[in-house]
């Protein structure tokens, strides 16, 4: 207990840095993810039929492979196979590649929740709008969005608190985030080695954004509450 | 129809994609002058390379030589740790130049990268619990222990090579914390890392190192072909001869299992 006690603030000091690699890993992929899932979705309802087949392919690609394959194809395919290194070397580039791959896995998950909150408004109220003479575009987004947003809160909430952990999965391609500053005590690492208790101790770091996250995402559930 | 087309016309754009994409073979050593940086692959493997506490900056014998051989060729260096397990998937694919991190040369290294020449000695070793050390002194009294041997290392290979009993975990610290919980009797780790890992001070007070079943070298690995390997080979047996190796090497440790270049 007082060698953890001594450990403890080189240990802390390491996981924060990792922890800040996760929340901005997870920040990106949000921030990309949450407006090309509603481009996917589009794709996917479009009555142009090449495009419809194309984005559901693609959703069918990325939700049947796992993140973890993904993540090592997109990081090393291109210099691998193609000879062209574009992520270049370093952390940067490590950083770029698993965005891209997050963005891409999460923008898919989100296109059919997007589908599922806009398909579940009642076709009468689109009818009812062309009567009125609106254009299809006001339709979507004066009378279908808001109705949308408001069912798609519970199971993007499921989603968003996956993603905290599935960026966990990064440190395949060695994105340097929490479970990789964790796991670097068991070897050893600045002097303290062998040590299996900080890996265990990232799980207080989830915990804890998890439970933010799920206060503010219920808040956020009951503003939204109107029309039922 | 229209299927039959959109098909041909997605095949040619992937085949005319790979067919640019094969540059023509250059120097690696022209490559990465051109560059400007040598990449070195590494994983946090004191005292090869790893930081000092409170320091940003990576130290050890390695990243104190991979420095050296850097200012030597007019190029920056820059170390990224890499998952070791895909260390060769990195060098083909460019994210790094080389893997100097104390690299054992076992066949498979040596048949997928062109490796420099050895440059320091490393044994495996049997580690087991302090309190049974004294039953297993020698080869012969292995023979009914299961052991945790890292997937891949050298230590499986000895071990396999002993038609010993052996669960394969995902890192040389998995095995370590088999035989501390008990869940495997003794586990196959090196020397460079038995010694700085268990014993007095470390999270594993209870565990001792015993029998040496073999000994093996360290060489740094360039991707297949590159002329780097003979640049590093001639850098080293100058280093050796003007004695910087032996310098660089007693500062951390390891002038004993230094290899002699020429």
């Amino acid at each position: 207990m007082e060698q953890i006690m001594e450990q403890m603030p080189i240990v802390l000091h390491s996981l924060n840095i990792g922890f800040l690699q996760t929340l901005k890993l997870f920040f990106v992929t949000l921030l990309g993810a949450l407006p090309l899932g509603l481009l996917i979705s589009f794709g996917s309802m479009s009555r142009f039929r090449p495009l419809g087949i194309f984005s559901k392919l693609v959703v069918g690609i990325v939700r049947g492979t796992p993140l973890m394959i993904q993540l090592l194809i997109i990081f090393y395919f291109p210099g691998l196979v193609l000879h062209n290194p574009i992520w270049g070397s370093g952390e940067a580039g490590r950083f770029t590649a698993a965005s891209v791959s997050f963005i891409l896995n999460y923008a898919c998950y989100f296109s059919e929740i997007y589908r599922g909150g806009i398909q579940s408004v009642p076709i009468g109220q689109e009818e009812a709008g062309l009567v009125l003479g609106m254009t299809k575009t006001q339709i979507f987004f004066r009378v279908k969005l808001l109705q949308m947003i408001k069912r798609i809160v519970p199971p993007m909430s499921n989603e968003i608190i996956t993603l905290v952990k599935d960026t966990s999965l990064a440190r395949i391609i060695a994105l340097q985030e929490i479970i990789w500053a964790g796991q670097a005590f068991m070897k050893g690492s600045q002097g303290i080695s062998g040590q299996i208790w900080p890996l265990f101790f990232t799980a207080v770091y989830y915990l804890i954004f998890n439970g933010i996250l799920t206060v503010l995402l219920s808040r956020l559930e009951k503003k939204l509450d109107y029309f039922r | 129809m229209k299927k039959l087309i959109a098909m041909l016309l997605t095949s040619t754009m992937v085949l005319s994609m790979s067919a640019t994409a094969f540059a023509a073979d250059e120097s690696d050593a022209a490559y990465v002058k051109e560059k400007g940086t040598l990449v070195v692959g590494i994983t946090d493997f004191a005292p090869m390379d790893y930081k000092e506490e409170g320091s940003d900056e990576w130290v050890g014998f390695d990243a104190d030589m991979a420095k050296a051989f850097a200012e030597s060729l007019g190029v920056e260096v820059e170390f990224v740790e890499i998952d070791w397990d895909n260390k060769i998937m990195e060098l083909d694919g460019k994210t790094i130049d080389c893997v100097w991190n104390g690299m054992t040369l076992t066949d498979e290294v040596t048949s997928a990268m062109e490796c420099s020449n050895a440059y320091c000695k490393n044994a495996q070793v049997v580690v087991v619990p302090e309190d049974v050390a004294d039953q297993y002194q020698d080869t012969d009294s292995l023979k009914d222990l299961i052991f945790a041997v890292e997937a891949g290392s050298a230590g499986e290979a000895e071990v396999t090579a002993l038609e010993l009993e052996c669960t394969p975990v995902k890192a040389q610290a998995d095995a370590l914390m088999e035989v501390s919980a008990g869940t495997s009797d003794a586990a196959v780790i090196d020397l460079l890392m038995a010694a700085a890992m268990i014993g007095e001070g470390t999270g594993y007070e209870n565990l001792t190192h015993t029998v040496e079943l073999n000994s093996e070298e360290y060489g740094v690995g360039f991707r297949k072909g590159s002329d780097l390997a003979e640049a590093l080979n001639e850098f080293f047996a100058a280093s050796y001869e003007d004695g910087s190796m032996t310098e660089c090497a007693e500062k951390y440790g390891v002038q004993d299992a230094i290899v002699e270049q020429k």
